[in-house]
């Protein structure tokens, strides 16, 4: 029991209390400088009125939906491929989880470069095709596809790297059944290795959910949520929100909305995936 | 060699190709000189390399400061959480007391909240710290541990995921090799530091690569916590070269490589234990 008590402590003050202190200010007006007052519902009714964190929620929905599934199917892929035992797949794994491993604020400073209208890499690229590439990050089209590229790019070495560690533990045997009942390889991909998937598949898919919905650092470096709020994210608003209008009580209602949400999906996930989470 | 297997390749190839240009154009951008950079038809390698980049760059900004500081914290943590948490995780897998199923239960509750739900009110608990930085016991009056290394170390120290990491670990480990040490008559402690946690090397890797991996990476937290500069840690301070007036290219991109070096290499080094962390992360 000692030895937990470190740990427990340590949760207990910066998890516990914290969570709290969430629920309980998200009922309140409150700018630090002076003591927070009860206000009901305010701050929730205020968020329907709010246009700006509306667009957030559906941008935060829109970058989520475009970077998970694309980033899963791509990641699975790769596994596939690198799982066939190719000579040099130690250098291909590296490339990929390359990006996994580098910070996001690196990570955007560099796409910042790319994206440069004037002088970026994929300008200068587009140009040596014939087409004049647009400014990616201050164009309210290209704005949001440039951010979701960048999320897309840079998840898929985790989402590889389960799905590799989940193939590898497959039973042969099964294969090897299915190659002597005559079953071809695509089939033995739908009837086999998607099922036995699953729970690797939910692993993913709730991981990758929460840090698509908690996208903060590449939207601060990138866009700051703009052009025209056409890439502000729920995170953006809600540290928006306290940071800088110094509406911390909005801010924890925000932020509140953010969890439920989060929760929400990852409910509706497990029920359609038939609640395959095994741990012990 | 058939021809999926060259197609395969080939494909791999491009794939990690684009995976890898980015960095490849950081370390190539940070060598050019501002007037080549910011012309449009200059080649794709510098007209003349610019190593002098790196030592302007540590000039115009306190990136050694910026670059020990993250160390720092990077280490603390590790070493904190590696401590605190293979405790935690091994009372938890070993020991049977009253409510440790329910501590358990909590630990897996607290890995799954938003960051950004707690972050506001950690925030807060920072910023009126009783009795620190000139606030009274009831946090009021002063800055609280804003500005310190207190709260840029503290409060990220010790990581639910780590607990539920090396209690998984913990676990696995034959019931023997407790029972002959508690027949030698070892104290509790004794078998968790010296019989059990030698036997799982990979986890200590693992969570100490993770820790520090994350620590060096984070961005948020350093950024709402510190004012000063010599506090600063490396990813906030790569943004002093990102300015309204215009942001100065060849600077920020060695600042950025330098930041993102010592993961790289770290990655390279450990990359078995990172893999087979992240992994066992996911699917224990």
């Amino acid at each position: 029991m000692l030895m937990v008590a470190p740990a427990l402590l340590h949760a207990s003050l910066w998890i516990g209390l914290p969570v709290l202190a969430a629920v309980v200010l998200a009922f309140t007006k409150y700018d630090v400088l002076t003591a927070p007052q009860f206000v009901g519902l305010d701050n929730f009714r205020d968020m329907l009125d709010d246009a700006v964190f509306r667009k957030s929620i559906v941008n935060t929905v829109v970058y989520t939906f475009f970077t998970v599934p694309f980033g899963m199917l791509l990641g699975l892929l790769l596994a596939m491929a690198l799982h066939t035992g190719l000579k040099a797949r130690g250098i291909f794994r590296t490339a990929v989880f390359l990006p996994q491993v580098t910070a996001t604020v690196a990570i955007a400073l560099v796409w910042l470069w790319i994206y440069n209208p004037g002088n970026g890499l994929l300008n200068a690229l587009l140009s040596f095709l014939g087409i004049d590439g647009p400014a990616w990050l201050s164009s309210t089209t290209w704005a949001m596809p440039s951010v979701i590229l960048v999320g897309i790019w840079q998840g898929i070495g985790m989402k590889m790297l389960i799905y590799l560690a989940a193939l590898q533990s497959l039973p042969r045997e099964l294969y090897e059944a299915a190659s002597v009942d005559g079953a071809s390889k695509v089939r033995q991909f739908f009837s086999i290795t998607l099922p036995l998937l699953k729970p690797a598949t939910f692993f993913v898919l709730i991981t990758s959910m929460i840090s698509a919905f908690q996208s903060f650092d590449q939207i601060y470096i990138l866009t700051d949520g703009g052009p025209a709020n056409s890439t502000t994210m729920m995170t953006y608003e809600i540290y928006k929100s306290a940071f800088r209008e110094f509406r911390v009580g909005y801010a924890c209602a925000q932020s509140l909305v953010l969890f439920v949400l989060l929760m929400g999906f990852t409910l509706v996930n497990r029920r359609i995936m038939g609640g395959t989470r095994g741990h012990s | 060699m058939s021809p999926g297997r060259i197609a395969l390749y080939i494909t791999l190839s491009v794939i990690s190709l684009l995976m890898v240009v980015p960095f490849v154009w950081m370390v190539i951008t940070s060598l050019k000189s501002p007037v080549e950079i910011a012309s449009q038809d200059a080649g794709l390698l510098p007209g003349s390399w610019q190593f002098s980049n790196y030592v302007d760059a540590f000039r115009a900004a306190p990136f050694a400061t910026y670059a020990r500081n993250s160390f720092i914290i990077a280490i603390s943590h590790t070493v904190l959480n590696v401590l605190v948490a293979s405790m935690a995780g091994y009372a938890l897998a070993r020991i049977r007391f009253r409510g440790s199923e329910v501590i358990f239960y909590l630990f897996i509750a607290a890995l799954m909240i938003p960051t950004y739900t707690k972050v506001l009110p950690e925030f807060l608990i920072v910023r009126f710290m009783p009795l620190a930085g000139g606030n009274d016991i009831l946090g009021q009056g002063g800055s609280g541990w804003l500005d310190t290394w207190w709260a840029l170390i503290i409060p990220g120290a010790v990581t639910p995921f780590a607990v539920f990491l090396f209690r998984q670990f913990y676990l696995d480990l034959p019931v023997e090799l407790e029972e002959a040490a508690r027949l030698d008559g070892l104290g509790e402690f004794r078998i968790y530091a010296r019989i059990m946690t030698p036997q799982v090397k990979p986890a200590l890797t693992t969570v100490a690569l993770l820790t520090f991996e994350s620590s060096w990476n984070n961005f948020l937290w350093p950024l709402l916590v510190t004012r000063t500069d010599s506090l600063r840690v490396i990813q906030v301070g790569l943004s002093v070269f990102k300015t309204e007036n215009g942001t100065q290219w060849h600077f920020l991109m060695a600042g950025t490589t330098l930041a993102t070096l010592p993961m790289v290499l770290l990655f390279l080094i450990g990359q078995r234990y990172f893999v087979q962390g992240f992994a066992t992360a996911g699917l224990k």
